[in-house]
């Protein structure tokens, strides 16, 4: 129901709470109020909004969760 | 990677031997479904239902027709892409006959419409338009955006809503036969996974690449077959137990609580989200309400049956091609009911993607 | 007559009849059945019309060499036009308006639109451009210094392709009656052999003659506020077309509706069946990434400088690396088989339909 799509801090302005996201090599100025990240950190973005920081974590949790128990 | 998880789903759904059903609640997680092909890969006895996850979808035709009043009455509209197409009640007549009211018909008749992709591009529009009213539609996942423009003094129509609340009513459905949910993703981002530990039911709460949605399939199959109902996650990377709870407070501050109409569903207590007292000079409900409980000369209300069967399929207790209108009276270039208008919606999903 | 639909179910012109897909191929089919005198002219459903000149040739003289018949002496000298035994006997005539938000953009402009579209609608027919006329409507107060920009431009993408704009006309509007500037063209073009939408058989292969998609990428970027490294696809398509041009049974410049609405108007046309395969999709990065952050189609976005092509499976390696001189992405990205519609095969293996985009592209957030 919602849009979201990964992209990757290139510079946040402290103050403004925006952010510039590199999607795919595509920019964009992003609200970054939301979430609390630094220059090169992944986030997941919805109508201009940074929803949250991604974690690198899924892979091997998933391989873990299809193979062990 | 993708073969494996294609034959572990096949593996068990042998093993389990029976039809499943599984609900995809949102959307999104229907286009993905679509997109990829994903039914066409399925074993026979894992069937796909779904949900009411589409917020233009259960949008109540009424707070179409109350936008489009306002529209009609000089008072520029900033609105998601998603609404301008949604028909309401509103019936313009002319010498052509009879067609329903659409933020985009409003439009072409002179009303400014100004479609938006972020609420920050509203408040920029504001500058120039004074006046501008947002159509605030979405549900957890869209609100905090609102609710962060409501403080930076954008005047907002709330038609926003929760999700679970409608996974309530789902639960409560005797007639429906659910085996599990695959729960929204983006709305877990916000909201956590802990809301949804109160229905005992299998759950996985699913990304949305195509792998993703294969993966969730496959770990539902697993839970089903192991007797579980738990929640899951499958979209670690985004999704966290206590859910974002910036966003959550950001909400909190700015809406309340309160009853609201859904499409297909009707009235259900305490899903819908009015802007608090404290907000309410930025309330179009209260600032137009000269406007908004107005009959227009220009406009009459039409109550007539259509036919639509948007509701039940919403529910899940039909789908598009039960619908007698499906591909015939109702195509997306026509769209009688929401759920063919959206990009999301079930109809406009099987209209654009099944062969 | 009934009154056919377009006119009849709506009030007023909505902004789908203009923006390609369904709801304009729908409204095209209507107009013609209003205006539905065709004399002598043949392909009047295809982006360009045809008339066969013939038997007006034979009449005259036999060994009359049209090419030579170029007007103003001082326009640049067409050479498009091979010396050939056989005759290039067929006019192609086509017409196009051009109104675009931002009037400048990275990689072009409307001036270097309206020419490479124009020049592109007779090309893809199979025909060289002899010539081009253009009208200019103009807002009053309207910039000189963009005008001026706008008329070079429009000067290179003539000069490059050897097209002449043979005649034209300026008319200034009163200020806000249109917005900024408006462009109409025709051009006319001479051709051999018609290439046709509807020739594609079960068999060939699809190719494009590069990635698509960028020309959309970057107006969308603009109109969004997002930053693009692309630059606009838009480029005149007269050499690629004919080095080519003997070896295609379909072509086809996919500007407005995309590679879906063309490939569904190829498929409907010549009545076959098109499939897609994901892993061979002609489309960047970038242009993917526009796509989903605005979640509008990506099989509708327009290029304005290539084309995409039916080739016999025989001759597609042969097509592909003479085209590859000219754009390296040109690749194979599907075949033609029996039966209908199009469809892709998904990169898990899942199956799908590609259908005919609707509409003008909207960003939406669900």
């Amino acid at each position: 129901m919602c849009l979201a799509i990964p992209g990757k801090i290139k510079s946040v302005n402290k103050k403004t709470k925006v952010a510039l996201v590199n999607f795919d090599g595509i920019e964009r100025e992003v609200n970054v109020s939301l979430v609390e990240v630094k220059k090169g950190d992944f986030v997941i973005v919805h109508a201009g909004f940074a929803i949250q920081k991604l974690t690198s974590r899924d892979a091997k949790e998933i391989s873990d969760l299809l193979d062990g128990k | 990677m993708t073969l494996n998880i294609i034959k572990k789903i096949n593996n068990i759904a042998k093993e389990i031997n029976h039809e499943i059903v599984i609900m995809e609640l949102c959307g999104t997680h229907t286009e993905a479904v679509a997109k990829n092909g994903i039914k066409k890969i399925l074993p026979k006895n894992i069937k796909l239902l779904s949900g009411p996850g589409c917020p233009v979808c259960v949008t109540d035709q009424k707070d179409v027709d109350v936008i489009i009043k306002l529209a009609l009455n000089n008072i520029p509209i900033a609105c998601y892409g998603d609404v301008l197409r949604v028909p309401g009640n509103l019936v313009l007549k002319s010498d052509k006959g009879k067609q329903n009211l659409s933020l985009n018909l409003a439009r072409e008749l002179g009303a400014d419409v100004f479609e938006v992709y972020s609420t920050e591009d509203a408040l920029k529009l504001q500058k120039e338009k004074p006046n501008l009213v947002f159509f605030g539609v979405g549900f957890d996942t869209t609100t905090p955006m609102t609710a962060d423009a409501i403080k930076k003094g954008l005047t907002v129509y709330s038609s926003h809503k929760l999700f679970v609340p409608a996974m309530q009513v789902l639960v409560d459905t005797p007639q429906l036969k659910i085996d599990g949910f695959l729960n929204p993703g983006h709305v877990s981002t916000i909201i956590g996974t802990k809301p949804y530990k109160k229905f005992k039911l299998s759950q996985v709460v699913a990304g949305f690449t195509g792998e993703d949605v294969l993966i969730s399939i496959y770990m539902l199959l697993k839970q089903i077959s192991e007797g579980r109902a738990e929640v899951e996650n499958e979209y670690v990377r985004c999704v966290r137990l206590e859910g974002n709870p910036i966003a959550m407070k950001l909400v909190d501050e700015v809406f309340e609580m309160g009853d609201a109409f859904w499409r297909g569903f009707g009235n259900i207590p305490n899903s819908g989200l009015k802007i608090r007292k404290k907000y309410e000079k930025f309330d179009a409900k209260v600032k137009y309400k000269n406007i908004l409980y107005r009959n227009t000369e220009l406009v009459e209300e039409s109550v007539k049956e259509t036919g639509c069967i948007c509701g039940a399929i919403l529910r899940g207790l039909r789908q598009p091609k039960d619908c007698k209108l499906f591909n015939n009276k109702c195509t997306s270039e026509n769209p009688v009911g929401a759920c063919m208008v959206s990009s999301e919606g079930a109809c406009g999903i099987e209209a654009k993607y099944l062969a | 007559m009934s009154i056919p639909k377009s006119f009849n179910k709506n009030s007023s012109i909505s902004l789908e009849l203009g923006s390609g897909g369904k709801a304009s191929w729908e409204f095209f089919k209507d107009l013609r059945k209003i205006m539905s005198y065709t004399g002598k002219w043949k392909n009047t459903g295809d982006d360009g019309a045809v008339f066969d000149l013939s038997p007006i040739m034979s009449v005259q003289d036999g060994s009359m060499n049209i090419n030579s018949g170029l007007p103003r002496r001082s326009a640049p000298r067409n050479d498009n036009l091979r010396n050939d035994n056989s005759r290039n006997d067929k006019l192609v005539f086509t017409t196009d308006a051009f109104i675009i938000e931002p009037l400048f953009f990275k990689g072009g402009d409307i001036g270097k639109i309206a020419m490479c579209g124009t020049i592109n609608d007779v090309s893809v027919m199979g025909a060289v451009p002899i010539g081009i006329s253009l009208s200019f409507v103009i807002e009053e107060g309207f910039p000189s210094k963009d005008l001026e920009k706008i008329i070079k431009s429009i000067d290179k993408v003539s000069r490059e392709a050897k097209v002449p704009v043979v005649t034209g006309d300026t008319k200034v509007t009163e200020k806000g009656k249109i917005d900024k500037i408006e462009i109409t063209t025709a051009g006319v073009g001479l051709a051999k052999n018609i290439i046709s939408n509807s020739g594609a058989k079960s068999g060939d292969k699809i190719i494009v003659s590069g990635n698509l998609g960028e020309h959309g990428a970057v107006i969308l970027s603009h109109r969004f506020n997002y930053k693009i490294k692309l630059k606009s696809d838009c480029q005149s398509l007269v050499k690629e077309v004919q080095s080519v041009a003997k070896f295609l049974n379909v072509c086809k410049d996919p500007t407005r509706g995309g590679l879906g609405e063309n490939l569904n108007e190829i498929a409907e046309k010549s009545k076959v069946k098109i499939v897609l395969n994901e892993k061979n999709l002609p489309f960047k990065k970038d242009v993917v990434a526009i796509s989903e952050l605005l979640g509008v189609n990506l099989f509708a976005f327009p290029s304005e400088g290539r084309f995409i092509a039916s080739v016999p499976a025989k001759d597609a390696d042969k097509v592909i690396k003479k085209l590859q001189k000219f754009n390296p992405e040109a690749k194979i990205i599907g075949e033609v088989e029996k039966g209908k519609g199009v469809y892709l095969k998904t990169a898990i293996g899942g199956l799908r339909t590609i259908e005919m985009p609707q509409g003008k592209l909207i960003p939406r957030i669900c």
